[in-house]
């Protein structure tokens, strides 16, 4: 028998109506009961009127917020305490996916320390670039829109799988674009090969560095070591090595700094014109004047970038999964806690675990932030001085 | 050295600098349409080849003629479309409860909204598909278009109440006294008067859909229900000895043409950092 699930499109169309209707009864019924209790408090006709209306207007975003985010953490955090797998009725084992995941789990660990990696090497950089190119826009020159648009053209396109295949293709080591320029550029300066592998050692020891934390097997880093500094040859693994992973993952999150970039133009264009003026007629120079007056005036919207920036490292997804998952003794080295989590829960369907796992990211949010919030009033200035 | 002349140096160095960025940045785009252009041959060789020797169009012909692609594009746009109009018209509403409404225990819901900003949306998958399973939502369209009914997305609700609350206040306060409805002002009244915005709000939530893989990647995985994002992403296929790059790469071309439309239509509405008035507070 035909039925209307064998049409997805017409299956969806008919519970996009079944909801509206659902959500329009909603916004009645809320508003009808805001209504009722303010009469009942004994309110004013107006202030009945109101209670109404508001509450007929927020309706879908309550009902919402019961329904898809109080329900699911409320069930999660039960599930959290289970050892409950799809198909299988939850049994209750208390704390044990949580003591497996913070001492046992080698790949969750891995995942803890790539967002840490991507918090203390790529945030820092990606906050310069977006700065550096909101100063250069702000010299108000001519062309300033159609520059200002091409760095922000990225961020739209920057995680669609189709750009990030783009990107595979490019930092392929063999004949990737990136990799060919590198090759050709050390050919033809040797101060450039020489900075390249520098580049290259220093990328690598760090990594290394921090492989052997999510592992505690630090054979990589003695490899590196027992090399020295990198031979002519040498260009970034990007793709192929999982002491590059992270740097790939980086080199995208840099490029996509061009919402960071406007938040930044709008605190540049917010700094007084006087003060700027008042230092310039006492002989300050450019760079001082950025650093002494500017430089403080940004910092909440570096607090901003960086807060915001924390968050969405550990919820890169769409670069690991395009570049790396088919590539699995690597891809591990790349995990961002996002990632694992699908990884973790969606392969066998283990839903206490994973459970356990969007608890402790969203407990790993909250102290972070809170932590950034406690130091914020160390660097952060509200006002000049 | 004269003043005249070193203002001059450092607007050339500016220049210098902003153009380098600006390749920079777009390579990877001119990349892809480069290569979507080459022969296999091409794509694939160990020298550079900045633009192919002849325009071939054979790429974009095989990718056209593959039904799983021209699916995929039915598929997203069909999501994409349905998802926005549901989460554009239920964020306006709720945007005028909290920008234009005084109800009691405003102020606390505003507060819970804001809150869910720190929560990111991944952490809730794992219990969200097991009550779309449960209501055998997987394997449809469901689950990617009917939560955003519900005025998903804390910091669009954000930015769209922002605009609303800088309206002056005369305005509705005469055409209640006309005795227009509430859902009157706020259709005729408010909404034309937020267009900006609200085509800004538009654009991030086109995107975010246009390039959601997650989403789809859980619940629809059917080949017939394909989004772009997922068919793009299995055609590099690593077992392959060469990869059929120029072909690759024209899905991609053809994948990313509305999000350039999107943009040279809404970049004059979110360049001028409207995304951020009211960051301060």
């Amino acid at each position: 028998m035909a039925t209307v699930k064998d049409n997805p499109y017409l299956y969806t169309l008919v519970t996009s109506l079944a909801t509206v209707i659902f959500i329009a009864a909603s916004c009645a019924a809320l508003g009808w009961l805001a209504k009722t209790i303010v009469r009942r408090a004994g309110g004013s006709q107006r202030r009945q009127e109101e209670a109404q209306a508001g509450y007929f207007f927020a309706a879908p975003w309550i009902v919402g917020f019961l329904i898809f985010v109080v329900a699911p953490m409320l069930a999660s955090l039960y599930w959290s305490l289970t050892n409950y797998r799809l198909g299988d009725p939850p049994q209750w084992v208390g704390l044990q996916n949580y003591a497996r995941l913070l001492f046992e789990d080698r790949e969750f660990r891995g995942s803890l320390v790539n967002t840490l990696f991507l918090t203390l090497v790529g945030l820092p950089l990606q906050i310069g670039v977006a700065l550096l190119l909101a100063v250069l826009l702000n010299q108000k020159l001519r062309g300033e829109r159609s520059f200002r648009a091409t760095f922000y053209l990225p961020v739209l396109l920057g995680f669609n799988a189709a750009v990030l295949l783009c990107w595979r293709l490019m930092l392929n080591a063999s004949n990737g674009i990136i990799d060919q320029v590198i090759r050709s550029l050390s050919r033809a300066f040797p101060a450039f090969s020489y900075l390249n592998r520098g580049l290259i050692y220093v990328v690598e020891v760090v990594n290394g560095f921090f492989l052997g934390l999510t592992n505690g097997n630090y054979t990589l880093l003695e490899k590196v070591l027992a090399t020295g500094f990198p031979p002519e040859n040498r260009v970034p693994m990007w793709i192929q090595n999982p002491l590059w992973s992270k740097m790939a993952v980086i080199l995208l999150m840099v490029w996509i700094c061009g919402s960071m970039m406007l938040i930044f133009l709008a605190g540049l264009q917010a700094v007084p014109k006087e003060l700027i003026e008042a230092a310039e007629v006492d002989g300050a120079s450019g760079w001082k004047r950025f650093w002494r007056i500017t430089f403080p005036l940004l910092t909440p919207y570096v607090f901003y970038n960086l807060v915001i920036g924390m968050i969405a490292a550990l919820q890169i997804f769409e670069p690991v999964y395009v570049l790396y998952r088919d590539n699995q003794p690597l891809a591990p080295s790349a995990y961002s806690m996002v990632y694992y989590l699908y990884q973790a829960t969606f392969r066998f369907n283990t839903i206490g675990y994973g459970s356990a796992i969007s608890w402790l990211v969203l407990v790993i949010i909250a102290v972070a932030s809170f932590f950034q919030f406690r130091l914020q009033s160390r660097w952060v200035e509200y006002e000049i001085h | 050295m004269s003043k005249t002349l070193l203002r001059l140096l450092s607007r050339g160095a500016v220049y210098i600098l902003l153009t380098a960025a600006s390749i920079l940045m777009a390579f990877p785009l001119f990349w892809m349409i480069s290569t979507s252009f080459k022969t296999l041959r091409e794509a694939n060789a160990p020298r550079i080849i900045w633009i192919p020797s002849a325009v071939v169009i054979d790429a974009y012909r095989s990718v056209m003629a593959d039904p799983d692609f021209l699916r995929a594009y039915v598929n997203s746009a069909f999501y994409a479309a349905l998802a926005l109009a549901g989460t554009l018209l239920s964020i306006a509403a709720v945007a005028y409860a909290f920008g234009r409404l005084r109800w009691p225990g405003r102020d606390l819901v505003f507060a819970l909204m804001l809150s869910t900003l720190m929560i990111p949306a991944q952490a809730l998958i794992v219990p969200q598909y097991v009550f779309f399973n449960a209501i055998g939502w997987i394997g449809s369209f469901n689950p990617l278009i009917i939560p955003g009914f519900f005025a998903g997305g804390a910091a669009m609700i954000f930015l769209l109440r922002q605009a609303m609350a800088q309206i002056p206040r005369e305005l509705e306060e005469s055409a209640l006294i006309d005795g227009a409805s509430h859902l009157r002002i706020w259709w005729d009244v408010i909404l034309p008067l937020v267009k900006a915005p609200l085509a800004t709000v538009a654009t991030f939530l086109f995107v975010a859909y246009w390039n959601n893989l997650l989403g789809p990647l859980l619940y629809a995985q059917s080949t017939r229900l394909h989004t772009l994002p997922v068919y793009v992403a299995q055609l590099y296929n690593i077992n392959n000895t060469t990869q059929p790059w120029p072909s690759i790469m024209a899905a991609a071309v053809l994948t990313t043409v509305p999000l350039f439309v999107v943009f040279f239509l809404a970049q004059r509405f979110i360049l001028d950092s409207v995304v951020l008035s009211g960051l301060k507070g």
